[in-house]
This record gives C-alpha cells, sequence and structure tokens, in this order.
C-alpha cells in the first residue's frame, strides 16, 4: 500500500468516526442561522461544511421528529412553493440555550490561541 | 413522555378487529364442534398479529424511536384482548363448550407477565430522556 493511500484511508477512517454525532450541530447551526424547512436545513448542512458532511431529508426528519420531542426545536407551518404547507423549523429557547452551552464546552477551545496557533502550525 | 404514537392507535384498532374476528370464529368451530379448527385459528390468529405489530412497531420506531422495549404495545394487546374476552362473556356471545375461568386465568397469568415486562420497562427510564435513549438522541 503506497503512503497516499494509506493517508487516504486512515483520513476517511477517521472522519467517518469524527462525522458521527456531528449532523446535529450541524443542524442546530442552520436553525441558529434562521428558522428553515427541510431542504434548506440539507442545502445549509451541505454547502456549509463544503460537502463534508450530506444528510438525507428522511435522517433529517427523523432527527427533527426527536429534537421536537424533546422540546429543543418546533415548527410552524408556512406556504410552501404550489405544493403544501411546508413546515419552518427553529430552535426552541431550550435548544438555543442547548447550542450554547454545547459550543461553549466543546468548540470554542478550538478558538484558543494556543490552540489556534498549533492548527495552523506547520509540522 | 408521548405514549399514545399514531401506530400504536392503529394497531391497537386492527387488534380489536383480529380478535372479535378470532372470538367469533372460536365460539362458532367450537359450538358447531370443529373442535379441530380452533388450533389453526388460534395459530394463524397468532402469526397475523405478530405481523401487524411487527409492522406497525417498526414504523413506530422509524418515526419516533420511544425506547420502550415493546411495553407500549404489550399494554395494548393484554387490555384489548382480555377486555374483548371479558364481554365476549358478558354479552353471552361464548360457545357451550367455553368456561370463562379460562379467561379469568388469561387475565391473571399473562397479567404477571405484563409485571415483569413492566419491571424491565422500569428498569430502562434510567437511561431515558422523554422516553428517547440517551445514547441514540445524538447519533
Amino acid at each position: 500500500m503506497t503512503s497516499t493511500n494509506q493517508l487516504s484511508e486512515l483520513l476517511t477512517a477517521w472522519e467517518e468516526t469524527y462525522k458521527k454525532g456531528q449532523l446535529t450541530l450541524w443542524i442546530f447551526l442552520s436553525l441558529k442561522d434562521g428558522q428553515k424547512y427541510v431542504d434548506e436545513i440539507k442545502t445549509f448542512v451541505e454547502e456549509e461544511s463544503n460537502y463534508t458532511m450530506t444528510s438525507e431529508s428522511q435522517s433529517l426528519y427523523r432527527n427533527l421528529r426527536k429534537f421536537q420531542h424533546l422540546g429543543v426545536v418546533d415548527y410552524k407551518s408556512g406556504e410552501g412553493n404550489k405544493g403544501p404547507d411546508r413546515k419552518y423549523y427553529f430552535l426552541t429557547d431550550l435548544g438555543r440555550s442547548l447550542l450554547d452551552s454545547f459550543i461553549e464546552r466543546n468548540i470554542n477551545l478550538f478558538f484558543n490561541e494556543r490552540i489556534k496557533n498549533l492548527i495552523n502550525k506547520e509540522i | 413522555m408521548k405514549t399514545i404514537t399514531k401506530n400504536l392507535v392503529l394497531f391497537s384498532l386492527v387488534l380489536i378487529i383480529l380478535t372479535i374476528l378470532l372470538r367469533y370464529a372460536l365460539s362458532f368451530s367450537l359450538q358447531n364442534q370443529h373442535f379441530n379448527s380452533v388450533w389453526l385459528i388460534a395459530v394463524l390468529y397468532g402469526l397475523i398479529v405478530f405481523v401487524f405489530g411487527w409492522i406497525f412497531g417498526k414504523r413506530d420506531n422509524e418515526s419516533l424511536p420511544l425506547y420502550d422495549i415493546g411495553f407500549r404495545f404489550h399494554v395494548a394487546t393484554y387490555f384489548i384482548c382480555n377486555v374483548i374476552a371479558e364481554l365476549w362473556y358478558l354479552l353471552e356471545l361464548q360457545s357451550d363448550y367455553e368456561k370463562i375461568k379460562v379467561v379469568h386465568l388469561t387475565v391473571l397469568f399473562w397479567g404477571i407477565g405484563l409485571f415483569i415486562h413492566f419491571i424491565f420497562y422500569l428498569n430502562t427510564r434510567k437511561n431515558v430522556i422523554k422516553g428517547l435513549k440517551k445514547s441514540e438522541i445524538f447519533e
């Protein structure tokens, strides 16, 4: 196996593990950006993650149903394009607090000067 | 926690219809002394209920994965089967070969089974938030 192939395989394996659980963060970020219907959430997640994250609409609906059940996300009906009404999802107060707490404890670490320097430092 | 879901209601409606059909078929067969067909009817009923339980249970989990180790569907099945059986006797629709004692004993022993299921169900509550398994919420 060439070192390029090995690098590619290792990177893929790491990314597969890394991405597990990340969909929630991307969904919440898309809703922090403003209320959206499912297709808009999908587009946001894919575009803003540079297509490193992909999600099927079914999977998004399933997750949104869970979040709605838990009270972190809710929706209101709005007009769709010609078709039936769309569900516009948004973060509830609990959802916003949850996202803020998560970011503070897990994401802001990467904005620490030392860590930022390490990330940008060439080995 | 949301306990009565659309799929549970649909399953219950199908079960009510199937159970009424079962009781009718059983009583009719026994009254006409078709004793051999009783086994066939009972097995067929069991299989059909199992298939519908599987289908609606699967759909229910796909819609909202409430982690209850099948307890909600078990409770619904217990009440529907036993209430219809008791009513069948109350309305005197049974055959001459059916005894109410069997229905009461079914309620009792199945009830013990349901209670044991309830204990296991309670044990799962420490791993859930609003009925959803903690490890599956943010997967």
